[in-house]
């Protein structure tokens, strides 16, 4: 494969981890402007646990994913009287207080000669994991789409579960729900807290991926690519997300010869799309109907 | 002294705060919508007229009234494509999400504007003041004093005239304005172009005062109002202008007391205790408590 198709391909399947974190909040009604930084936690988990400690990366991903997770529950617990703007701005300035503490976290240590290790707004370099299992990149690619596989599977079997069910209750009216007997307030602090480990664990395989990260790259608009991806793709079923993230990054790349006009085309064009079809590509409306048709014809 | 002196900069750096919170506030106590293209909308602004300087030659009030209309344009823009289509009660994330969209899109059209990182931004000359030890910028003292005009304005604006009446009562309730006669959609338009004249004003003072214009203003003032807004408590007009003084103080102490590095954190800091102490901000409280805006899904 080529080198480049393979690089684009796995940066994609990087931010669905991402964008998957963003949708995982929205399902039960909330929006956050967040996810980046526990995206950025996880990478700078993975990236310690497997250049510092010399951990294994399977061991650098988990405890990356447990970060991440950590973090949103804190994020989660602090916030638990809030919902709607109030939500999204607090998550907003956490993940920039969260960002803050990366730029000055100096740990840097000389491991083989190399000087490694987050050494604040400069970032962390070599994370040398890739060369030194002689990972090519469509090896990592193939490591990172069977991560993101498995991840659908967990997410399409919760879907299809009373968890899931109970979630989109929830997101759509907490009192509702709460007159059904769930609690929306457990609802929220377990999806929140998901959604930060699937974020922690993207962070991880991006880290190991770029072998450099630096807090500068995790910043809020890195967040809001992932709930705009979600958005777009629409709420209705897991592959949602990842429709977004490759009608972005796949038109993107693909018009480049365009460069300097095509945010300009995209941003009219995801615009013009909401307009026509205002819960995304794949709302949750779709995904019923499809289901009801294909129930009727195996009656 | 110096105390005094930090005060006084944060309280004429917190007026311009004041109108981009205002900006928020309108467009959010109204229509419970957040123009996440706020932001860009003013950096389009200030392209436009860097652009048009030139060609036009009108040198500083040139670029004050490009600036106005430039922002006030790419606001009803921004409002014909990502708010019109979307104003049922559930269309507020997607809303949010479409007015991103169209921020890239002029973050995109400025760039092709401004190719450059940096670009100067001449201000209105006026002679500085001193008085005793105190020092003020003359650009900053007259920046204060447009943006108290322009609050009085809106002030008079809103609750004078019949249109005010129309905007207060669809703040109440869209649907019972609705029923009553007034054209909901086309208020909202209004309220945008508003608060695209807000924010061009606030736009040209604070680059103005800074002297030029980077790409990152967009994202910077998008964030300030938001700020500013949501100290202040969440749809008060009155809360707003407060949130940005009270912004422009705690920067510039923050920054005059641990450095220019830790000025942002410090009111992101801020931010989040006051979401968690206090959700409805200082002036919100009874809002917050008696709204459903608490319970509205963004």
């Amino acid at each position: 494969m080529d080198m480049y198709l393979a690089s684009v391909l796995t940066n994609m399947t990087l931010i669905a981890f991402l964008a998957l974190s963003a949708y995982l909040v929205l399902v039960v009604g909330e929006v956050s402007f967040g996810q980046q930084a526990f995206f950025g936690i996880g990478a700078y988990i993975t990236a310690s646990a497997t250049a510092l400690a010399g951990a294994h990366v399977f061991w650098g991903l988990l405890a990356g994913a447990i970060g991440g997770a950590s973090c949103a529950l804190v994020l989660g617990l602090l916030t638990i009287r809030l919902s709607g703007i109030y939500f999204a701005i607090s998550t907003l300035c956490f993940a920039e207080l969260l960002r803050f503490f990366l730029l000055h976290l100096r740990f840097t240590q000389s491991v083989d000669g190399r000087i490694i290790g987050p050494d604040g707004p400069e970032g962390f370099s070599n994370i040398r994991w890739i060369f030194e299992n002689n990972y090519q990149v469509t090896d990592f690619l193939l490591l990172a789409v069977t991560c993101l596989i498995i991840l659908l599977i967990v997410l399409f079997s919760l879907e299809r579960s009373p968890i899931m069910l109970g979630a989109r209750m929830v997101g759509n009216d907490p009192i509702l729900a709460q007159s059904q007997g769930l609690n929306p307030t457990r609802y929220r602090l377990s999806f929140i807290t998901l959604s930060g480990a699937v974020a922690g664990f993207g962070g991880g395989l991006f880290a190991l991926f770029n072998t450099h990260i630096e807090p500068a790259m995790f910043g809020v608009m890195l967040g809001i690519h992932g709930l705009a991806y979600a958005v777009i793709g629409g709420l209705g079923s897991a592959i949602g997300p990842l429709l977004g993230v490759f009608l972005d990054i796949g038109l993107l790349e693909s018009i480049r010869s365009l460069a300097a006009y095509r945010m300009i085309i995209f941003g009219g064009l995801v615009a013009l799309l909401l307009v026509f079809r205002p819960e995304g590509i794949i709302s949750p409306r779709l995904v019923s109907h499809l289901k009801s048709r294909w129930r009727n014809r195996h009656v | 002294m110096d105390m005094l002196q930090t005060s006084i900069d944060g309280l004429m750096i917190g007026s311009t705060y004041a109108l981009l919170g205002l900006s928020f506030a309108l467009v959010f106590g109204i229509m419970r919508r957040i123009n996440l293209a706020f932001g860009a909308c003013l950096l389009f602004g200030a392209s436009l007229a860097i652009y048009l300087e030139p060609i036009l030659g009108w040198g500083a009030w040139g670029l004050f009234f490009v600036t106005i209309v430039g922002v006030a344009l790419a606001s009803a823009y921004v409002e014909r494509l990502c708010f019109a289509p979307h104003s049922k009660r559930h269309g507020a994330v997607t809303a949010m999400i479409a007015s991103f969209a169209v921020w890239m899109q002029l973050d995109e059209i400025s760039s092709q504007l401004l190719p450059q990182r940096t670009h100067a931004f001449q201000g209105i000359e006026v002679p500085n003041l001193w008085w005793g030890e105190v020092f003020v910028r003359g650009d900053q003292l007259l920046h204060f004093v447009i943006a108290l005009v322009s609050i009085l304005v809106l002030y008079l604006l809103l609750y004078k005239t019949r249109l005010g009446l129309l905007i207060r009562a669809t703040a109440d309730s869209p649907e019972t304005a609705h029923l009553l006669g007034a054209r909901v959609p086309w208020l909202g338009f209004i309220i945008f172009l508003l608060a695209g004249i807000l924010g061009g004003l606030a736009a040209f003072m604070i680059l103005s005062a800074d002297g030029y214009v980077t790409p990152l203003f967009g994202l910077w003032s998008t964030f300030k109002g938001l700020i500013a807004m949501i100290i202040g408590g969440v749809g008060s007009l009155t809360g707003a202008v407060i949130g940005g003084l009270i912004l422009g103080l705690v920067e510039t102490h923050a920054g005059a007391v641990l450095g220019a590095e830790f000025r942002d954190m410090v009111t992101f800091g801020l931010v989040f205790l006051v979401l968690i102490i206090r959700p409805g901000g200082l002036m919100g409280v009874k809002i917050y408590r008696t709204d459903s805006l608490a319970q509205e899904r963004v």
